[in-house]
C-alpha cells in the first residue's frame, strides 16, 4: 500500500508540474509581450517627444518665483542696498549743497572786506606821506631847542652850587634853598621830557616815512584774505564736482531701481498678488508678444486648452535647464495672466497656438 | 532610494572591474603563479566534439584546420555532429571525413533539431577519449591548440580549459573591429585574475576542453536543463564552466591555445548573438542567486564576485541607461564618453598590433561607435533577453526552414544517428 501511495504522489507531481510550468510560461509570455510592447511604445514616444521638443518653437516653461528663492533673496538684498546707497547719496548731496552755499556766503563776505581794507591802507599811506615830512621838520626844530636847553642846564648846575654856598654862608634859609633847588629840578625834568619827546618824534617819523611792521601786519592780513578766498574757491569747486558726480550716481541708481521695479523678481517680492511667470528660450522668442494666448497641454503636447495670455515680457537674460533635454539654455522670462492657476505647475506651456493643432 | 542603490551597485561593479583589470595587468607581468604549469609530455586521448548547424562549407574548413594539429594523430579524433542543418553542412562534413583521412573523423546527425548543448552530449556518446574538446564549427584552429589545451590538464585540479578566440575578420567593418577589441581585452586582460585563482567564470564554447569523467557527470544536467519545462539549448559553455567550478575543479584559459572565429559583421547578426549571450548571462545570474549559499561556501570569492557582479552590472546597465535617458538625455552627447572610448580603442589597437598582428585593426577609431552600441545593448538587448528567456533557437544560425521544423517538433535531443 505505501508503494501505491508513493506512486500516486509521484504521478500527481508528474501531472501537476507540467501544468504549473505551462501556467508560469504563459504568464511570463503575456508579461513579456506586454513589456516588449510597452518598451516599443516607450521608445517611439520617447523619440517623438525628443523630436517634438527639438523642432517646436512655441513652448515655454512655467516658473514659480517665491520671495524665498535664492534669486529673489539676492535681488531683494541688492534692492535694499541700492535704496540705502541712494538715501546716503541724497543726504550727502544735501550736505554738500549746504556746504557750498555756506562757503559762497563766506567768500562773498571776504570779497566785500578786501576793498575796504585796501581803501584803509591807501588812506593811511596818503596821510603818512603828508605828515611824515612835517614831523621831520619839527624834529629838527626840537633838536635845536634841546641843544639850547642843554646849554642852559649847564648854568643850572652852577646856580645849584651857588645855592649851596649861600646856604652854608647863611645867606639864605633852608626853605629858600629848597625852593630854589625844586625850581632847578623842574627845569632838569622839563629838559628830560623834551629829550624823550624828540626820540618819540623820531619813531613817529620812522613810522610815517618807512614800511613798518604794523603795515606788514595789515598786508599779511590782506594776503590771508585773498588766500582764504582762493581756498574757498577750490573747496567750492571740489564740492560742486562731487555734487555733479553724485547727481549722476543718483540718476543712475534711480534708473537701476526703475529697471529693477520692472523685473519679475520685484513683482515676485513686492507684487502682493500671485504672479505667474514662464521661461522662454531665445529660439522661441518669435512666439512671444503681449496678449498672446497661453495653452496648457495634457502630456505636455496634446489636448491643449487656453489657460491665459502673456501679460508682459522681461528684457533680462535668464538661464534655465531644458525641461526635456536637461541642457543649459538661455532665454528670458514672461509674465502670464493665468485663468487656471494649476497651469503654473505644468512642465511646459505653449504660446500663440496649440503645438499639434488639438 | 532605488536610484541610489542602483548607482551604488553599478559603482561597485565598476570598481571591481577596474580593480580586476589593474590587478590583471600586474599579475600578467609579474606573478608566475597566474599561469598554469603546462606539461607537454602529458598527451591524453582527445575527442574533438564539433556540433554543427547550418555552417555550410565552413565546417569543412574547421575540420581541415583540426587535421593539421600538432598532436599525435592516433590520440585524437573528430566527432562532428549535425543538428539537422537545412543547408549542405552535413555533406561538407562527409566530404571532410573522406578528404582528411590522416585523422579519424566521425560524422553524426541528430534525428531532430536539438540545440547545441544536446548535440555536444550526443557527440559525447560516441567518444571514449580521456579529454573532450568541444569546438564551434565556424572556427579555424591553430595547429598547437589541442596540444596546448591538453598540457594544462597535467594539473589534477583543473577541470576545464579554454583557448583564446581571435577574430578572423577584424577589418571587415566597424562592427567587426569593435568585436576584435572586446575579444582581445576579454582574453588577455579580463580573464587573467580569474586564471590566477583557476576560476574562470565562462570558458568560450569556441574552444572548450573538459575531462571526460566531468563531462559525463554534468551531461545529465545539460540534457535536463530547462526553463519552466522549456529545454534550454543556449549558453552551454557558461553552464559547463559553472558546473565545473561547483564540482570543485578549476577552470583556466590558455591564451596560447588559439582559434579564430568569424564574428558577426552586420547589426542584425550581432544583435542576435548578443541577445543569445545576454540570455545566457541572465539565466546564469538567476541560477547563481538561487544557489548563492552553495557558491559562497564552495567557490573562491573572486569567482563568486565574477559570477554575481558581472551579470548584475549588465542588468543594472539597463536601469542606468533608463535613468540617464529620463534624467539627462544629452549626457551621452558630450565629448567625454566618446573621448574615453577612443582612448581605449587607441591603446588596445596599439597592443593588438604589437602582440597579435593578425588581428590588427586598421581603423581603431571605430571603437568610438561602441558608445552607441553599449546603449543599444543595455537598453534593448537586456530587455529583450529578459523577455525571451523561453527562446531556444540557435540565434545567428537560424534559418526559416529550421524555424518551421522547430515549431513542429519538441525536445528530442536524445534521438540521433551516427554516420
Amino acid at each position: 500500500m505505501p508503494d501505491d501511495k508513493k506512486v500516486s504522489a509521484s504521478a500527481k507531481v508528474f501531472l501537476i508540474q507540467p501544468m504549473l510550468y505551462k501556467s508560469v510560461v504563459t504568464v511570463y509570455r503575456i508579461f513579456a509581450i506586454v513589456t516588449l510592447y510597452a518598451v516599443l511604445i516607450g521608445v517611439l514616444a520617447y523619440g517623438f517627444v525628443m523630436g517634438f521638443y527639438a523642432l517646436n518653437t512655441s513652448w515655454a516653461a512655467p516658473v514659480i518665483l517665491s520671495p524665498a528663492d535664492d534669486k529673489s533673496l539676492d535681488f531683494t538684498q541688492k534692492l535694499v542696498t541700492s535704496r540705502q546707497t541712494l538715501e546716503d547719496l541724497n543726504v550727502d548731496m544735501k550736505r554738500l549743497q549746504e556746504g557750498v552755499a555756506e562757503m559762497n556766503k563766506h567768500r562773498t563776505a571776504l570779497l566785500a572786506l578786501e576793498p575796504e581794507l585796501q581803501t584803509a591802507i591807501t588812506r593811511e599811506k596818503k596821510h603818512n606821506q603828508a605828515t611824515g615830512p612835517q614831523l621831520l621838520e619839527l624834529d629838527k626844530q626840537k633838536q635845536a631847542d634841546n641843544l639850547k636847553t642843554q646849554a642852559v642846564m649847564a648854568q643850572v648846575r652852577e646856580v645849584e652850587a651857588t645855592i649851596n654856598k649861600d646856604l652854608a654862608a647863611g645867606l639864605i634859609t633852608k626853605g629858600d634853598a629848597a625852593t630854589q633847588r625844586a625850581a632847578l629840578n623842574q627845569a632838569q625834568s622839563t629838559y628830560t621830557d623834551s629829550k624823550i619827546g624828540e626820540i618819540l618824534l623820531t619813531d613817529s617819523i620812522l613810522e610815517k616815512t618807512t614800511t613798518d611792521t604794523k603795515t606788514l601786519d595789515v598786508l599779511d592780513k590782506q594776503a590771508e584774505l585773498i588766500s582764504e578766498v582762493a581756498q574757498l574757491d577750490i573747496a567750492i569747486g571740489v564740492a560742486q564736482k562731487q555734487i555733479y558726480e553724485e547727481t549722476k550716481q543718483i540718476t543712475m541708481l534711480k534708473q537701476a531701481l526703475a529697471t529693477a521695479k520692472s523685473t519679475p523678481y520685484y513683482l515676485s517680492v513686492n507684487g502682493g498678488n500671485v504672479v505667474y511667470f514662464a521661461f522662454v528660450p531665445y529660439d522661441n522668442q518669435s512666439s512671444v508678444s503681449i496678449g498672446t494666448a497661453v495653452y496648457d497641454c495634457y502630456l505636455n503636447m496634446v489636448a491643449c486648452k487656453k489657460v491665459g495670455t502673456v501679460k508682459q515680457s522681461f528684457a533680462g537674460e535668464e538661464h534655465a535647464i531644458h525641461p526635456i533635454f536637461r541642457t543649459d539654455i538661455r532665454g528670458f522670462l514672461i509674465q502670464m495672466q493665468l485663468d487656471r492657476a494649476e497651469s503654473a505647475k505644468s512642465k511646459t506651456v505653449f504660446l500663440n497656438r496649440k503645438p499639434l493643432f488639438f | 532610494m532605488a536610484p541610489v542603490l542602483i548607482w551604488l551597485i553599478l559603482f561597485l561593479c565598476l570598481l571591481i572591474s577596474i580593480l580586476k583589470y589593474t590587478f590583471a595587468l600586474i599579475l600578467k607581468w609579474s606573478v608566475a603563479g597566474a599561469t598554469v604549469k603546462k606539461d607537454y609530455s602529458y598527451q591524453p586521448t582527445v575527442s574533438v566534439l564539433m556540433p554543427c548547424f547550418n555552417e555550410g562549407k565552413t565546417v569543412y574548413e574547421t575540420i581541415e584546420s583540426i587535421s593539421r594539429s600538432n598532436y599525435p594523430n592516433e590520440k585524437f579524433e573528430v566527432i562532428a555532429q549535425d543538428d539537422c542543418s537545412v543547408d549542405d553542412s552535413y555533406e561538407w562534413m562527409l566530404k571532410a571525413q573522406r578528404d582528411f583521412s590522416n585523422i579519424q573523423v566521425r560524422v553524426g546527425r541528430n534525428a531532430v533539431n536539438s540545440g547545441k548543448a544536446r548535440t555536444v552530449c550526443n557527440a559525447l556518446q560516441h567518444s571514449s577519449a580521456e579529454l573532450m574538446i568541444s569546438i564551434d564549427s565556424d572556427c579555424i584552429f591553430h595547429p598547437e591548440a589541442i596540444r596546448e589545451l591538453a598540457a594544462c590538464f597535467s594539473e589534477p585540479k583543473i577541470g576545464s580549459v579554454g583557448g583564446r578566440v581571435g577574430v578572423r575578420n577584424p577589418n571587415e567593418n566597424a562592427i567587426t573591429a569593435i568585436q576584435t577589441f572586446i575579444y582581445y581585452a576579454a582574453f588577455q586582460v579580463y580573464k587573467v585574475p580569474e586564471n590566477w585563482t583557476r576560476s574562470v567564470g565562462c570558458i568560450s564554447g569556441c574552444l572548450f576542453a573538459i575531462r571526460r569523467e566531468l563531462l559525463l557527470e554534468i551531461e545529465p544536467k545539460i540534457r535536463s536543463r530547462h526553463w519552466f519545462g522549456i529545454p534550454v539549448n543556449q549558453g552551454e559553455d557558461r553552464f559547463l564552466t559553472h558546473q565545473t567550478l561547483l564540482r570543485g575543479y578549476g577552470t583556466y584559459i590558455n591564451n596560447d591555445a588559439l582559434c579564430w572565429t568569424t564574428v558577426p559583421s552586420t547589426l542584425p547578426e550581432l544583435f542576435k548573438q548578443q541577445l543569445r549571450w545576454k540570455r545566457s548571462i541572465i539565466r546564469d545570474l538567476f541560477y547563481t542567486l538561487r544557489t548563492l549559499p552553495q557558491h559562497v561556501w564552495t567557490l573562491h570569492p573572486n569567482t563568486v564576485l565574477t559570477l554575481v557582479l558581472t551579470p548584475l552590472g549588465a542588468l543594472l546597465g539597463l536601469l542606468v541607461a533608463l535613468t540617464m535617458l529620463s534624467g539627462n538625455p544629452m549626457a551621452l552627447a558630450g565629448p567625454a564618453p566618446l573621448i574615453a572610448y577612443l582612448g581605449i580603442g587607441a591603446v588596445l589597437s596599439w597592443v593588438i598590433r604589437k602582440y597579435s598582428a593578425r588581428e590588427a585593426v586598421n581603423h581603431p577609431l571605430a571603437f568610438g561607435a561602441y558608445l552607441a552600441w553599449s546603449l543599444v545593448s543595455s537598453l534593448f538587448i537586456t530587455t529583450l533577453a529578459l523577455c525571451t528567456l523561453d527562446s531556444r533557437d540557435w540565434g545567428t544560425r537560424t534559418k526559416e526552414k529550421e524555424k518551421e521544423q522547430e515549431a513542429s517538433e519538441g525536445d528530442a535531443g536524445r534521438q540521433e544517428s551516427l554516420c
